[in-house]
């Protein structure tokens, strides 16, 4: 027996794969080495043996189903129109829903007193559109205006050098005027709030209303249900026509 | 057939063309299954599985031999069937002689029309060199059985194993070799025009 690398030599020269020189000199030991050629007749045997194997035919046909591979049916641009309007007008139904569940309980919670601050600081007078609980919180306006009125006396303390019957009345007399336009101007906007709260006992009316309107709900669960049907036929036929 | 045509529109998802390349294929396919696994049931899943890996992945075929990228398909849907063999053991249904031997069935002969000896023979033939096929390692198996039965050159062999040209050398030398002491022992039992003896010119 020859060595692995002859053996290796001798079989690729068999098929043809040593290079010119390789073979030559292969070829020159082959004819000089009988093991050497012997072991190539082996190899050549073998190879031959092989090769006269009969060819088997496949028992049956191999060819590929769409359903073996996984294929989706191919399906027009339509559908795809179909789809985003179905999960768009979806996403924009529930921001509806998610709007008038959420933004009431903002405004009317946690965002009150700040919009109570800003008018009590702007001083308060005249707002038509300020909110009840807003008016509510002006009282204080009122109470302050009475000692603001209460100080006239002192800005008339001239005439008290000589006393008189007169003087004496005078002072009481200008504070019930100064008291009423204060007054007037303090209770102002509390009037008119009251004039716009009907029902001042019980949740205010504004509370009740939704900040997207049921029509606009309607016309999105509308889209939503025509176009998910729309995109559901769609694929169906495609579907059929595929099978 | 325009069989880069054809792997063209297979890669654009056209099963139709991927189909036409099957049919031109699968008796090879299916040869090389039935080689490599030694058994007709494990060959024809191998064959199939082979075919479904290869359209899945046609689109990663970047030219060059479309059989070779197509045997590497078979001989890794081959070790695939291995693997799973050995993981469940079956007992085939084929029922037996009274002496425990499989009877051998002529409903897979390449050709019909072989006379009753011819057919003999080729039946002792095959079973002998299956034998000795079986033999082998699996992975000298494959390379014998693309180089030698298929015909495929070695750098086709080398794509279909994904082993260095160098190594396919080296197994085939030692595969042929194997298979040449192996047959030895059957030589008696081969038909008179299947001895080994000598080619004259290879």
């Amino acid at each position: 027996m020859k060595n692995f690398r002859d053996i290796e030599q001798l079989s690729a020269y068999l098929d043809g794969q040593l290079n010119p020189s390789d073979s030559a000199r292969l070829e020159s030991r082959i004819n000089t080495d009988p093991e050497l050629a012997s072991a190539l007749s082996d190899l050549r045997s073998a190879r031959s043996i092989l090769r006269k194997l009969p060819k088997r035919k496949a028992p049956r046909n191999f060819t590929l189903t769409r359903q073996m591979v996984g294929l989706k049916p191919p399906l027009p641009r339509t559908f795809s129109f179909f789809r985003f309007s179905t999960a768009f007008a979806t996403f924009l139904l529930m921001l509806t829903f998610a709007a008038n569940l959420l933004i009431p309980r903002i405004s009317f919670g946690a965002g009150a007193p700040m919009m109570a601050q800003e008018a009590y600081g702007m001083g308060g007078g005249g707002c038509d559109p300020c909110l009840p609980e807003a008016a509510a919180t002006e009282a204080p306006l009122a109470i302050e205006a009475a000692p603001a009125a209460t100080e006239a006396p002192v800005a008339t303390e001239a005439p008290a050098l000589a006393p008189s019957a007169d003087t004496n009345i005078a002072p009481t007399a200008t504070a019930p005027i100064a008291t009423e336009d204060t007054a007037r101007m303090a209770e102002t906007p509390i009037a008119k709030t009251a004039e716009n709260t009907p029902a001042p006992q019980g949740q205010p009316p504004a509370a009740k209303e939704t900040l997207i309107p049921l029509s606009w709900q309607a016309v999105l669960l509308a889209i939503v249900l025509i176009s998910a049907a729309t995109a559901f036929i769609i694929r169906q036929n495609a579907k059929k026509k595929w099978s | 057939m325009d069989e880069t045509a054809l792997i063209h529109s297979a890669q654009t998802g056209d099963l139709d063309s991927f189909n036409t390349l099957i049919l031109h294929y699968q008796d090879s396919v299916f040869h090389t299954a039935l080689r490599i696994t030694g058994d007709e049931d494990l060959a024809q899943d191998a064959a199939q599985e082979a075919f479904i890996s290869a359209f899945r992945s046609i689109s990663t075929f970047r030219g060059g031999s479309f059989k070779a990228w197509l045997m590497r398909m078979v001989t890794n849907a081959c070790y695939d069937e291995f693997r799973r063999q050995k993981r469940r053991p079956t007992t085939p249904l084929e029922p037996d002689t009274a002496d425990g031997e499989e009877i051998d069935s002529p409903r897979w002969l390449a050709d019909p029309n072989m006379t009753p000896a011819e057919m003999s023979e080729a039946v002792e033939l095959e079973h002998a060199i299956q034998h000795c096929l079986d033999a082998l390692p699996t992975e000298f198996r494959a390379v014998v059985v693309l180089a030698d039965i298929q015909g495929m050159d070695y750098s086709e062999v080398a794509i279909a194993s994904r082993v260095p040209l160098g190594t396919i050398k080296s197994r085939l030398a030692r595969a042929r070799l194997r298979l040449r002491e192996c047959l030895r022992g059957f030589e008696e039992l081969l038909p008179s025009s299947f001895r080994l003896q000598e080619e004259g010119n290879s």
